[in-house]
């Protein structure tokens, strides 16, 4: 018997749990989980990002460790965020862990994570790996799927949308980042219009939803929870029907 | 202290899987690799205080640390545990007392290199594990 799997389950039992996740990185997955948790106030964001763990850069708590008391890891709080993150225990460095490690340290940071809140986003690792089996196992978590509308990325998304889909899960969302830009009072799609992302959310039947860019974003890298942009703006009206 | 958050973990684990089956626990072995460093008198402290009310109430804890063994899959070079203890010792001095092992022992591959070749991509058994449990 592995107390921790059996204690993550149970930590996270009739909560809301929220799995942000993208087929491949650099889509902007850890902002869109970011200003999802700041949607809902008093959630907790889990960063399971073990190789990037950028939830800590952005919320400016990167090199912090978490306080460990009698009742477990104690979240370390930005902007009414709680943020649990593996960052919080190894600090800012690098984390290189064989693939058999990955499932453990999931179930132990979210066994001993103190967790209070009825909504918990997970900022997933970019891809299909062992973190996205372990909190399978650990939760029955809501799919957000993050893309951009580019070519390259529909591919690896509809392989994750199909992964998904196997595994008895439809995604509760499907988030176009970077869709478009607001330019001089027209809406420019620098990437296109993502059409095939759209008709795979019709296919699926989940709801799509674009969310534009903003270059002034890069210089809330640090305390994204003081942004309030465009992009928290369409963050939000998928927060609110999640 | 995180000895405390483990114990209740097990303390509350055991007693749902005890309440289903419809028994009282007697006697729990719990098995942690060395590497975690958990200091065992303060584990069954907890235990003994948090089993109160529940189906291990009168329960024993033994706690067995064992003492991985490793391989490197870079050279396939097998050791012990005496020749990983430097290096985690020196991790003690960084972190302080809760170093990331003593929480997440299987992190130790990020923080542990071969000591014949010098890679992180080492291989041992670092789970905390339930081995037994002695029901009534
Ligand atoms: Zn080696």
């Amino acid at each position: 018997m592995r107390p921790l799997l059996e204690l993550a389950r149970e930590k996270l039992r009739r909560r809301k749990v929220i799995a942000v996740m993208s087929g491949k990185g650099g889509v902007g997955k850890s902002v869109v989980a970011a200003l999802l948790a700041l949607a809902r106030p008093g959630s907790v964001l889990v960063d399971l990002d073990l190789e990037g763990m950028s939830a800590p850069k952005l919320f400016g708590v990167a090199g912090r460790l978490h306080e460990v008391g009698k009742e477990g890891i104690e979240p370390l709080e930005a902007g009414g965020v709680k943020l649990f993150s593996l960052g919080g225990i190894v600090g800012d460095r690098y984390v290189v862990l064989p693939g058999y490690g990955q499932a453990g340290a999931v179930e132990a940071l979210l066994a001993f994570a103190k967790i209070d809140s009825d909504i918990v986003v997970v900022d997933m690792p970019p891809g299909m790996g062992e973190e996205l089996l372990a909190l399978g196992r650990a939760a029955d978590y809501l799919p957000v799927v993050v893309t951009t509308p580019s070519k390259a990325s529909y591919k690896v998304v509809r392989q994750l949308v199909d992964y998904l889909a196997e595994a008895g899960k439809r995604p509760a969302a499907l988030v176009l980042n970077m869709a478009y830009l607001d330019c001089g009072g027209s809406r420019v799609y620098p990437f296109g219009r993502g059409d095939e992302a759209r008709r795979l959310g019709e296919a699926v039947g989940a709801p799509v939803y674009e969310v534009p860019v903003d270059p002034s974003l890069e210089d809330y890298v640090g305390r994204i929870h003081e942004y309030r942009g465009p992009v928290a703006d369409a963050v939000r009206k998928v927060a609110e029907r999640l | 202290m995180h000895e405390w958050s483990l114990a209740l973990s097990l303390v509350q684990t055991l007693d749902r899987w005890a309440l289903e089956r419809g028994v009282q626990i007697r006697r729990v072995v719990l098995s942690v690799p060395s590497p975690a460093q958990l200091d065992v008198s303060i584990l069954t402290e907890a235990f003994d205080s948090l089993k109160r009310e529940s189906r291990l109430e009168g329960a024993r804890l033994e706690v067995k640390v064992r003492s991985p063994r490793y391989r490197c899959r870079a050279c396939g070079y097998e050791f012990g545990q005496e020749e990983v203890d430097p290096q985690i010792r020196r991790l003690v001095g960084q972190y302080g007392e809760e170093y990331p092992l003593h929480l997440i022992p299987e992190l130790l591959p990020t923080f542990v290199r071969c000591p014949r070749c010098g890679s992180h991509d080492i291989e041992a058994e670092l789970s905390i594990k339930v081995e037994e449990v002695e029901t009534a």
